[in-house]
């Protein structure tokens, strides 16, 4: 009964407020929170930031050291570094997000399901699960790469499908742990329906470890893109993204370091910053640590 | 996932890594520097034992076939010509001189060519080499059900006799002038006959010639091993083992050189010289090649159907500032198909740099904004492939043509782009084509004959001109070199206004090849010959 109550007496951007005052606390959590930030701003304002065009490549000045108009250096086709890291943020984000909606809106109703009705319907999308999981990612998404060709579209689905299995699992744990709960019996014995109960009451308390799972996946999803792009199997040139600039420069690192450390450094940094995140948001929307 | 107890202990860790990276960062250049500065030692030794003659060279792709007849690229001939070898040879000077010939004849009218066999030569199997091995090759190679590769070097012979069992000779149903130059090419190689004719209409899997190296092992995608050849006919060589790796990408290949890993490595790329040049222990060797690097049309599929886009293409594309920049210098702006150095080349034209009149061009095509297509490149097989397609999407882009770059390997690749041409699905593809037999015939008909369309052939812009092709047949046919030459400039003409090419440059050879390594020849038509190769 004491679910019920808590509900009753906190209206919701109280709790959120709390979570985020529990965040503030935690000083690596806020440097995660201002690195996303910032990757988040130049993502969306790349056109605004940018200070030339992306694309625009003068072969005459290739590999050219950063200086006060190109502040870090141009790559092996004399293109703007600092642009292509403003945009492949841009891209690293569109893959991220992707990448997240597709495990999230796959992969947690499957575990929900799975966890709610039990039995047969369990033990079927269980075992499919394990299959998934039986894989490792990487390869998982490098053999879906190979079946549908390299592209951006491919590349999402294919980091994406990979993560399904994670937050079916996730889901199904924490859906298992409360579906017994009173608030979920109350619900069931004045009448309502299958599809409610899960709409109400399941799937809005089984997210805080899909919301801790998806923030550090982000930092995952990115990761693995520019992997596939470093591999040339990511998005196909002259797009730019993060993996491929650094597979681009990596032939010139003896005569020009910056090619391939700006956008080596810009993975590292944002890949660090959501899992500084993460682990804050984890520890923020742990019950078990409310004091 | 990280389950770090405090976030002090995660920030000092991620200093400390920061710290540790930036430290081996620093010592790396130190001692990278001081490599530079230390002069070769020369310290003196005792008498080391014999240095073991097993050599072994870098390319940038794998063989695709083991069967010679079956060839169609240079890197693959490179290896099999070391083990299958053919009657004629092509100097690096250019010259023509007899292999497993001993002379030839040509009849005044170039229709009847009477070879001599050289005597005792016997194949890897213990086959001996006669007028009747020969006549079972050029059988195989003339049988459409054997579908062996590059049938435009021998389609006009009608017939091969035996004369005697050491003579043997071609009619052609015209005058084939190329003829003589198309014995040198490695798809005309020698095979053992017993081995062909178990595996007449199938490549053979392993190659059976007369070469101075026998096969011993293929790893696909990873190495080829043969060994000498103890019963070779000509000078034996002074290796005892050769064997030819598969490290597709540049820097790793000049790693893999610097580290003494493999003796030589086909294209250093131009940023990589002057390092190895600075290095005593490395030798850079620049050869001349006859290979052109060109971008094609394909000119079925729109908008490249159209002249004036392909002619705007060929406006909006840099190449000088390709050769200079990417290349390092290290090539020359085609200003024709083929390039210096072959027979019946000439200085045609060449698309001068110019947006204005690209754009000008694309708008009366009905284009004034551009259109998007995808470009499909060949990546490493040639000198700085994927920067040049990169280039080259970049400065159409200028023009408004988004081109969008889908890259393959190697052996993925070539199959994707001959395919028939209801099949094909490339617009835009890169690809080079060495000269190889140094004749004109070889570098035009192929590519611009409209007999030559793939699967057939080599030709995948699919580009068909009748006079044009009547041009090239009359090169086949005329014996009258000066007459040839006029024929083939005036062919160019008409190939270079319409266009079924972005003409972008000849290549340069860039090969590194270590110090301790003696007899090593780069050869023009990209082929490295190691059998009079030694390691000191």
């Amino acid at each position: 009964m004491e679910e019920i109550f808590d509900k009753a007496e906190k209206p919701k951007w109280s709790q959120s407020r709390e979570v985020l005052h529990r965040l503030s606390k935690r000083i690596t959590a806020m440097i995660g929170l201002v690195i996303v930030l910032i990757f988040l701003i130049s993502a969306i304002f790349a056109p605004f930031l940018a200070l030339h065009d992306p694309l625009e490549h003068s072969l005459g000045h290739m590999l050219a050291k950063p200086s006060w108009d190109y502040p870090l250096g141009r790559d092996e086709l004399g293109r703007c570094i600092l642009s292509r890291v403003i945009y492949g943020a841009r891209i690293s984000l569109l893959i991220g997000t992707m990448v997240i909606s597709i495990g999230v809106l796959l992969g947690a109703p499957l575990g929900i399901i799975s966890a709610y009705y039990g039995g047969k319907v369990d033990f079927i999308i269980q075992r499919f699960v394990d299959t998934m999981l039986a894989f490792p990612g990487i390869l998982l998404a490098l053999t879906l790469i190979a079946m549908l060709g390299v592209g951006l579209a491919n590349v999402m689905i294919a980091v994406g499908i990979s993560t399904i299995p994670i937050y079916a699992r996730l889901a199904r744990s924490s859906v298992l742990a409360i579906k017994s709960r009173q608030f979920v019996e109350a619900s069931r014995s004045i009448g309502a329906s299958n599809f409610k109960i899960i709409l109400r009451h399941l799937l809005p308390n089984s997210l805080s470890p899909i919301i801790v799972q998806s923030t550090l996946h982000m930092a995952t999803a990115i990761l693995w893109a520019a992997g596939l792009g470093f591999l040339g199997l990511g998005i196909n040139p002259p797009t730019p993204e993060w993996g491929a600039m650094l597979n681009g420069g990596r032939l010139y690192i003896r005569v020009a370091y910056h090619v391939a450390t700006f956008p080596g450094l810009m993975i590292f940094i944002t890949v660090l910053g959501f899992n500084l995140l993460g682990d804050g948001l984890r520890d923020a929307l742990d019950p078990r640590l409310k004091t | 996932m990280k389950k770090f107890q405090n976030g002090r202990f995660l920030l000092f860790s991620v200093l400390l890594l920061f710290g540790f990276f930036c430290f081996t960062m620093a010592s790396v250049e130190s001692s990278w520097a001081q490599a530079q500065k230390k002069p070769a030692e020369a310290k003196p030794k005792p008498k080391p034992p014999a240095v073991p003659q097993k050599l072994i060279i870098a390319q940038g792709t794998d063989a695709l076939t083991m069967d010679a007849h079956h060839v169609i690229d240079s890197p693959t001939a490179s290896i099999m010509e070391h083990m299958v070898e053919p009657l004629l040879e092509l100097t690096p000077q250019g010259e023509i001189v007899p292999k497993l010939a001993e002379k030839w004849e040509v009849s005044a009218d170039a229709t009847e060519f009477t070879i001599k066999i050289k005597k005792g030569i016997k194949f890897h199997d213990g086959e001996p080499l006669n007028a009747e091995a020969v006549k079972v090759n050029f059988d195989r190679r003339l049988d459409p059900k054997a579908a062996t590769k590059f049938g435009f070097l021998v389609a006009q012979v009608a017939s091969v006799a035996v004369v005697d069992e050491y003579t043997v000779k071609f009619k052609t149903k015209a005058p084939f002038a190329p003829m003589v130059s198309n014995l040198t090419h490695s798809t005309n190689g020698i095979q053992s006959p017993a081995a062909l004719k178990k595996s007449w209409e199938k490549p053979v899997p392993q190659p059976v010639g007369t070469g101075p190296f026998i096969f011993k092992e293929w790893v696909p995608g990873n190495k080829l091993v043969m060994v000498r050849n103890d019963a070779y006919w000509g000078k034996k060589p002074t290796l005892t083992e050769l064997t030819f790796r598969v490290i597709p990408d540049d820097a790793s290949r000049v790693v893999a050189l610097e580290t003494g890993e493999v003796h030589a490595a086909v294209r250093i790329p131009p940023f990589d010289i002057p390092r190895l040049k600075a290095n005593r222990k490395l030798t850079v060797v620049e050869t001349p090649s006859v290979r052109t690097i060109y971008m094609g049309f394909n000119v079925l599929k729109e908008p490249f159907t159209d002249k004036r886009v392909r002619q705007a293409l060929n406006y909006a594309v840099n190449k000088t500032a390709i050769v200079k920049h990417i290349l390092g210098g290290v090539g020359r702006v085609s200003d024709a198909p083929i390039s210096p150095g072959v027979f019946g080349y000439s200085p045609t034209m060449s698309y001068e740099y110019n947006v204005e009149k690209a754009k000008a061009l694309l708008a009366e095509a009905g284009f004034p904004k551009g259109f998007e297509t995808t470009l499909h490149p060949a990546v490493g097989r040639y000198y700085m492939d994927a920067s040049v397609a990169t280039a080259v999407a970049a400065d159409l882009l200028k023009v408004g043509i988004k081109a969008e770059i889908k890259m393959m390997d190697w052996a993925t690749y070539l199959p994707f782009i001959l395919r028939d041409k209801e099949a094909v699905e490339h617009k835009l593809y890169v690809l080079g084509w060495g000269t190889v037999t140094g004749d004109a015939d070889y570098g035009l008909f192929s590519l611009f004959h409209s007999g030559e369309w793939p699967k057939k052939g080599m030709a995948a812009s699919f580009y068909k001109n009748e006079k044009a092709d009547q041009l090239l047949e009359g090169g086949r046919k005329t014996a009258n070199p000066e007459q040839r030459k006029k024929l083939y400039k005036e062919a160019m003409e008409i190939i270079m206004d319409d266009a079924p090419w972005l003409f972008l440059h000849s290549e340069v050879q860039i090969t590194g090849v270590n110090a301790k390594v003696k007899g090593l020849v780069v050869h023009p038509t990209e082929r490295i010959i190691s059998k009079g190769a030694s390691i000191e």
